[in-house]
């Protein structure tokens, strides 16, 4: 038992490290598309882990992450247009959204299950006819490119490989930020009051304040990404804040991981993969790999594709005749599932 | 009276009865399973191409219609007995994702059957227009309305005369104690898909005329009568026509009296009001508050 | 040949075993209550009869085996079950209650006669047969659950603590409802009840659980004489 723990450990580490050199040196290697859609892996794994901490970490539907995205990513196209500094416009890109998200969360997550879908399900409905309207900043329709974030002389890299690190150092931070608030004290809360509520009440827990909590740290996650997007893409639309894209962030999330991290980022490789997978037979088929593959998910691994192994490895257990306890995401110190209460 | 006003406000009328068909399916849906089905609009936009099929293919228009409502209707059970059936126990959380996988998957379905280029589709009513003090209405918006008249006092009969609305009102109620009296709650589940499925078909039918027909037809109106179902309780069919009217006029004053919000902005208004009266009511414009006494 | 037979039932929620092999007889007009602590295992064995809960064993039905049915499958057979809190469909009218009772029955005419037949016995609910059943008292309540069961005119009646959350005297008012149903339709009756001596007032055998087993059984004058049953269920 014993060694089988510890070789699985080393040998975890090891991937880890491969994974990580893997990631530092391939931009030098691949060709600049290549670079372009890593970096997209990163910046939609930020936006997946928004919609993660509210909906997987938290148990509230939204279905409006695209808003929060569209905002960060004109907050970023505004400062920078108007040269203000990088790292001001950062800290705008997530604190505007995180504040709007806020505001809305006051009196949103006052509201249950569906309900709480259909006020997040507006807000790119609403969004989308806004950015349209206000062309100075948005540039309407037609949308706004902005050129920035160049590789600087000394680097000697060429401009996709400078945004590949810039994007994937500061969406390892924020993955890295979610990692532990989700293991922390308040991170148990969320799942509490995901699980139930009437428990968290008993503990002293106020699902409202952290429900609150986990809408604002989304937007701000959403707004962060929009930043991102902008780096790595040079432009934006209102197309990007659809709510077609709200409702793919979320199929993306429970296609790689609700309650997981890691799973966001699969649910990032998912986004950005899918569409060139499909449309190597026609683009217009992305929508059905979707569909499908959202719901082929949660008939076979409600807890999305990183639990997969865990779901064959009980499927083998069950035909060899071994009884083995279902799993959850990967994150088991968050899974306190509060049992249902039979009377 | 200004006319401009009358106009509008017979126009929102018109748009209003289109949010409530699709609402009335929503509306069903929840009233059997309890569920809210974000899938309804692309469900009805697959029935409106599959209709528009045999029109292609000669079959008069209203006979494409009435088949297309019918295979619907099987279409509708299938899909709860396939795939909303493993969800039904289990949370709302799901359930909704559920839906909005089927939302994804039926839109694709759509676009990979029929393309993603919008298509003509036959009207049921004459063209033309009538003159009604000053407010021009087309024949298209009178039958719409009509139609929409219609479904409303069939299921307000098929809910309150029947059996079969009986056992659909138990089931809503209490499934379990439902089953108690022998009540096949399975079966009636599939019965409250098909009616819903059939009643999307039929709202696509009506709405597609106006619009061109193409996979993401009914994304806005979904949202409306969404908007219009939950203002309307859920669980009441006239309180969600009523509700999808007065969205439909209001937001049409809204956009035209209210400069800053315009043509373009006038769907925040239901859906802003929406939110207002989801928060200070939570039951809904007319839906009866849940008071069981012990 | 009995109406109803549980024989080595058992039932789990999950993995959690709750009875641990059963065994009852009812014969036919006759009526058995099943007595017991809270959590012993009276309303899951009631939920077996149902198929409301996964189970083990056997029941049969005039002695058909009905375990594996699902739960309007075991109604259809004329078997009425009177769940615990009653059940009632609270958005419906008191007469749609009623009628969704009789939703198996295919003679309109006699449902017609046996509705009012009811509201003859219970005036108070006559009165307010177009109310919505959640504005009626727990005791009204209760009648009217007894009354929907009664309308599919059923060959067994499963009754689950009928006297849960009602004051002593409506819990007395329900008891010789059913009494007064038993005489006129001449069913059978399985009788969940915390109170032994209303149970007792009706039926004429009972067997009492413990933790998923069946801890005594025998007729109401052996268990009455059992200074263990009356100190736990009789008040002393």
């Amino acid at each position: 038992m014993n060694r089988t723990i510890f070789k699985r450990r080393w040998f975890r580490i090891s991937v880890i490290a491969v994974l990580a050199l893997a990631a530092v040196l391939a931009p030098l290697e691949l060709v600049p598309y290549a670079n372009y859609q890593l970096t997209m892996i990163a910046v939609m794994g930020v936006a997946i882990l928004g919609v993660n901490i509210i909906t997987g970490y938290t148990g509230q539907i939204s279905l409006g992450q695209s808003a929060f995205l569209g905002l960060g990513a004109y907050v970023t196209a505004y400062g920078v247009t108007e040269g203000w500094p990088v790292p001001l416009v950062f800290l705008l890109a997530a604190v505007i959204p995180g504040a709007v998200g806020l505001l809305i969360a006051l009196p949103a997550v006052r509201l249950k299950g569906a309900s709480i879908a259909m006020v997040t399900i507006s807000l790119p409905i609403i969004a989308d006819p806004l950015a349209k309207r206000l062309t100075d900043i948005t540039g309407g329709s037609a949308g706004i490119t902005v050129q920035w974030m160049s590789a600087p002389e000394w680097t000697g890299l060429a401009d996709d490989q400078w945004r590949y690190y810039i994007v994937g150092a500061i969406a390892l931070v924020f993955f890295v930020l979610a990692w532990n608030l989700t293991r922390g004290r308040i991170g148990r809360a969320f799942a509490i009051v995901r699980d139930n509520e009437a428990v968290a009440t008993s503990m002293g827990i106020s699902s409202y304040k952290y429900k609150v909590l986990a809408f604002t740290i989304a937007s701000a996650y959403g707004g962060v990404a929009g930043f991102l997007y902008l780096a790595a893409v040079q432009y934006m639309s209102p197309a990007t804040l659809s709510f077609i894209v709200g409702i793919n962030l979320l199929a993306a999330m429970i296609i790689g991981g609700s309650a997981s991290i890691i799973g966001s980022l699969f649910g990032g490789v998912f986004y950005v993969f899918i569409p060139v997978v499909a449309g190597q037979i026609d683009p217009s088929h992305t929508p059905i790999v979707y569909g499908a593959a959202l719901l082929l998910i949660l008939f076979l691994a409600p807890g999305g594709v990183v639990t997969l192994p865990r779901v064959l490895r009980r499927l083998m257990g069950r035909r060899t005749g071994r009884q083995q306890q279902p799993g959850g995401g990967d994150d088991q110190a968050t899974e306190s599932s509060a049992g249902k209460v039979t009377s | 009276m200004d006319s401009i006003f009358l106009q509008l406000v017979v126009d929102g009328l018109a748009n209003g009865a289109i949010y409530a068909a699709l609402a009335l399916a929503i509306v069903l849906v929840h009233r059997a399973t309890g569920m809210i089905n974000f899938a309804q609009g692309a469900m009805a936009v697959m029935s409106t191409f599959l209709a528009w099929s045999m029109w292609q293919v000669g079959l008069p228009a209203p006979v494409a219609i009435l088949v297309t409502i019918v295979i619907s209707m099987v279409m509708g059970a299938a899909v709860e007995r396939l795939v909303i059936r493993r969800f039904e126990q289990g949370s709302e959380h799901t359930a909704v994702i559920v839906t909005v996988g089927l939302l994804v998957l039926f839109t694709g379905l759509a676009g990979l059957f029929w393309g993603y280029t919008a298509v003509e589709f036959p009207s049921l009513f004459p063209l033309g227009t009538l003159n009604i003090a000053g407010a021009f209405v087309s024949y298209q918006s009178l039958g719409n309305i009509a139609v929409l008249l219609l479904v409303v006092l069939g299921l307000q009969l098929l809910f309150k005369k029947t059996k079969l609305g009986l056992a659909l009102r138990a089931v809503a109620d209490n499934p379990e104690s439902s089953s108690l009296s022998g009540i096949p709650v399975g079966n009636l589940l599939m019965v409250g898909w098909g009616l819903a499925a059939a009643l999307g078909a039929l709202a696509g039918a009506l709405i597609a005329p106006k619009v061109f027909l193409d996979p993401h037809m009914l994304d806005q109106v979904l949202v409306y009568a969404l908007a219009a179902a939950i203002l309307g309780g859920l669980n009441s069919p006239l309180g969600a026509v009523v509700a999808a009217m007065l969205i439909g006029v209001v937001e049409n004053l809204a956009g035209h009296y209210i400069t800053i919000i315009g043509d373009d902005l006038k769907i925040a208004v239901p859906l802003i009001a929406m939110f207002i009266i989801l928060l200070v009511r939570p039951q809904g414009l007319f839906g009866q508050k849940e008071v069981v006494r012990v | 040949m009995p109406v109803l037979e549980l024989d080595n039932v058992t039932a789990a929620y999950g993995k959690a075993e709750v009875l641990h092999g059963i065994g009852l007889k009812v014969e036919p007009g006759g009526a058995v209550g099943i007595l017991g602590a809270n959590g012993a295992g009276k309303t899951t064995t009631l939920r077996a009869v149902s198929g409301m809960v996964k189970t083990g064993g056997q029941v049969t039905f005039n002695g058909r085996k009905i375990t594996g049915l699902r739960p309007d499958q075991v109604a259809g057979l004329g078997i009425s079950h009177v769940p615990q809190g009653r059940g009632t469909l609270a958005r419906l009218s008191v007469r749609d209650n009623l009628l969704v009772g009789a939703y198996r029955r295919k003679d309109s005419r006699g449902v017609a006669v046996d509705l009012e037949h009811y509201f003859e016995l219970f005036p108070q609910l006559a009165a307010r047969r177009n109310n919505l059943a959640a504005a009626l008292s727990g005791g009204e309540q209760q009648l009217l659950a007894i009354g929907r069961a009664f309308m599919s005119k059923p060959e067994l009646m499963l009754l689950d603590e009928p006297s849960l959350g009602l004051a002593p005297s409506t819990a007395q008012g329900v008891y010789e409802a059913i009494a007064e149903l038993r005489r006129h339709s001449g069913l059978s009756m399985v009788v969940v009840e915390q109170n032994a001596a209303l149970a007792f007032s009706i039926v004429e055998e009972a067997i009492v659980l413990e933790t998923g087993h069946v801890a005594l059984a025998g007729t109401r004058d052996e268990l009455m004489g059992m200074d263990a049953i009356r100190e736990a269920y009789l008040g002393g």
